[in-house]
């Protein structure tokens, strides 16, 4: 019979338990640490290249035709997020950042949901072209 | 007075049961690490149970697999009232990147109202202990409407 | 008045509400003490308390093919017998119950409990609770030839002092003996028997590294698995009182003597010293050992606990 552990359960009895009190004591994640998501809509370009990358499909976006322009959402369910990071490194704006965050127990799955908004104005009209030879080009539209 | 004392006991003891319906074991991984020296949820009262007989709060894992639908259904049926049940991960709130697979049959709230759900692929073993202490306030609510 | 007295023993003092309250104290401690040595802060004392009253406050689920009175009743027969056992305890000079042959009382009742495990399991109908009663069985041929053993040795011991060499089986003349001649820790002949008795608590209370018919991550709890509710609050508080019991008999047959005379310092006293056995032969084991596979615990305490405890018999027959 050997008990190799008996030293030490009888040295860790008096010790300091190595316990972290958590609850009681926020702990910073640490760094690279890919939680919740945030989203910079006035920095978005609307490329759609996050939407293409993400693997399990928890990006979506509307579109809204308005006045100035079209009227763009994102809506990230986090609740369907694998927070591999891949929509953050793709983004070629920065739209998108994982932050340290981890706090996302939550008993209102609606509350797992970041969105963002914002207007992407349609280019300026270029002034209209005289049209030369309307019945051709609406025969090759045709065809 | 002792229903009182009963109210008291059952936030300072709920007992856990750990469901595993087709996970990919990150998330059985950080269930495991809240009961070890480092996270320590016994000190809040926290305790593994092997049945699902002695559970108060069930944690789900896993987007539901068509082989572990039926388990899944007749474990939770086996749970004496009031119970909780806690969805670890995103697999089964929305079965995440197994999601249009044929072999899945998630996600979990289609079979039984999820209560509190810790996102993360997987999640903080912090996060999970957010979320049980979320477990055990709506625990608490449950017996209270027991009786 | 007879009747009030008998009363009061069986309800209160050395019976049901003073083993349930120091058992589970007990236990607290144990799992107090198992965290500490693993490096954690553990629950707090009352632990058992709360998990006892949350117990009462679940519902109760009795299986479609469970034999319902059966399955009800069993914990409750363990519980009766457990609070007998605690009536013929002597706690130094304080004896609630004395016969001319406790030891031997005891030895039954103490197998009542183990037993009304193995009905509770069986009455369940759960193929779980079928492996962990074969299992409970195994852990009962395990234990009781060495226990027997370590009871006849100090019998042996006693009767050569005081009843002209033959075996006696009543506890309150060992305390008379450790009384008149010190504590029997303190014979060396009788060392060994006290270690083997040390091997033999864990297991009866079926903690770590002998808990095979409880084995919860192996086979879901054994003989538990169909239990909730209050029947299950009763079967923990068995064990709660399990734990007090065992450790309270190793105090009187090996730590007792005189007492101080005072009776309420003599119970705590021996709460104390039961609580430094718990420590002893429960915590630290349950902190270092894993759990043992069945047919190795039935080599173990055929083995050493044994062979200790005859080592220690085989000396006091020949009158050291």
């Amino acid at each position: 019979m050997k008990f190799p552990y008996l030293k030490e359960a009888i040295k860790s009895a008096f010790k300091k338990p190595s316990t972290e009190p958590y609850p009681k004591v926020n702990k910073e994640a640490p760094e690279g640490y890919r939680g919740k998501i945030k989203y910079y809509p006035e920095k978005c370009v609307n490329c759609g290249l996050c939407i293409r990358v993400c693997a399990p499909g928890c990006i979506t976006r509307t579109i809204e035709k308005v006045e100035e322009g079209d009227k763009v959402t994102f809506t990230f369910y986090q609740g369907q997020c694998t927070f591999c990071s891949l929509c953050a490194d793709f983004c070629p704006r920065g739209a998108i950042e994982l932050t340290k965050d981890y706090h996302l127990a939550v008993t209102d799955p609606k509350d797992l949901i970041v969105s963002g908004t914002f207007i992407k104005k349609a280019p300026p009209k270029p002034p209209v072209q005289p049209q030369n030879q309307p019945a051709a080009k609406n025969q090759e539209s045709n065809a | 007075m002792l229903k009182e004392l009963i109210a008291k006991s059952f936030e300072k003891s709920p007992w856990l049961f750990h469901l595993n319906t087709g996970s990919c074991n990150g998330c059985d991984i950080e269930i495991v690490s809240v009961i070890t020296p480092r996270y320590d949820a016994e000190r809040m009262g926290f305790k593994l149970t092997g049945t699902p007989r002695h559970a108060d709060i069930v944690l789900v894992t896993g987007p539901i697999t068509s082989q572990s639908k039926d388990r899944l259904i007749r474990t939770l049926a086996q749970v004496p009232d009031p119970k909780v049940v806690v969805a670890i991960g995103s697999c089964p709130r929305s079965t995440n990147v197994f999601n249009g697979s044929y072999s899945v049959e998630g996600p979990l709230d289609k079979y039984v109202p999820i209560d509190v759900s810790v996102a993360g692929c997987p999640p903080k073993p912090e996060a999970i202990i957010d979320g049980l202490a979320k477990a055990i306030e709506i625990l608490k609510e449950k017996r209270r409407a027991m009786k | 008045m007879v009747v009030l007295s008998y009363l009061f023993y069986v309800l209160v003092f050395p019976g049901l509400l003073f083993s349930t309250i120091v058992g589970l104290i007990l236990s607290g401690i144990d799992r107090k003490v198992v965290a500490r040595m693993q490096k954690r802060i553990g629950p707090p004392i009352i632990q058992p308390f709360y998990d006892f009253f949350k117990l009462l406050g679940k519902e109760t689920i009795v299986p479609r093919t469970a034999s319902r009175k059966t399955f009800l009743y069993a914990p409750v027969i363990g519980l009766l017998a457990l609070v007998t056992v605690a009536l013929f305890i002597p706690m130094f000079k304080f004896t609630a119950i004395s016969t001319v042959a406790d030891i031997i009382v005891i030895i039954y009742l103490l197998t009542i409990p183990a037993v009304a495990l193995i009905i509770g399991g069986a009455a369940s109908g759960s193929p779980y609770a079928g492996v962990g009663i074969s299992r409970e069985m195994v852990a009962i041929i395990s234990y009781e030839l060495p226990l027997v053993i370590v009871l006849l040795t100090i019998g042996k011991k006693v009767g050569m002092a005081l009843n002209n060499g033959a075996i006696t089986f009543s506890l309150s003349q060992i305390v008379n003996y450790q009384a008149q001649y010190g504590p029997m820790i303190t014979k060396w002949s009788l060392i060994p028997a006290a270690i083997a008795l040390l091997l033999i608590i864990p297991i009866k209370v079926g903690s770590v590294p002998f808990d095979i018919a409880e084995a919860e991550t192996e086979i879901c709890e054994g003989p538990l698995v169909e239990y909730s509710g209050v029947p299950l609050a009763i079967f923990k508080l068995n064990h709660a009182i399990k734990m007090f019991i065992m450790t309270s008999l190793f105090v009187t047959l090996f730590l007792s003597g005189k007492g101080t005379g005072i009776l309420i310092v003599d119970i705590l006293l021996q709460v104390i010293l039961s609580a430094i056995v718990v420590i002893v032969s429960i915590s630290t084991l349950k902190a270092i050992t894993a759990r043992l596979k069945v047919e190795q615990v039935l080599k173990f305490f055929w083995t050493y606990p044994t062979a200790l405890a005859l080592l220690s018999l085989i000396l006091v027959w020949m009158g050291f």
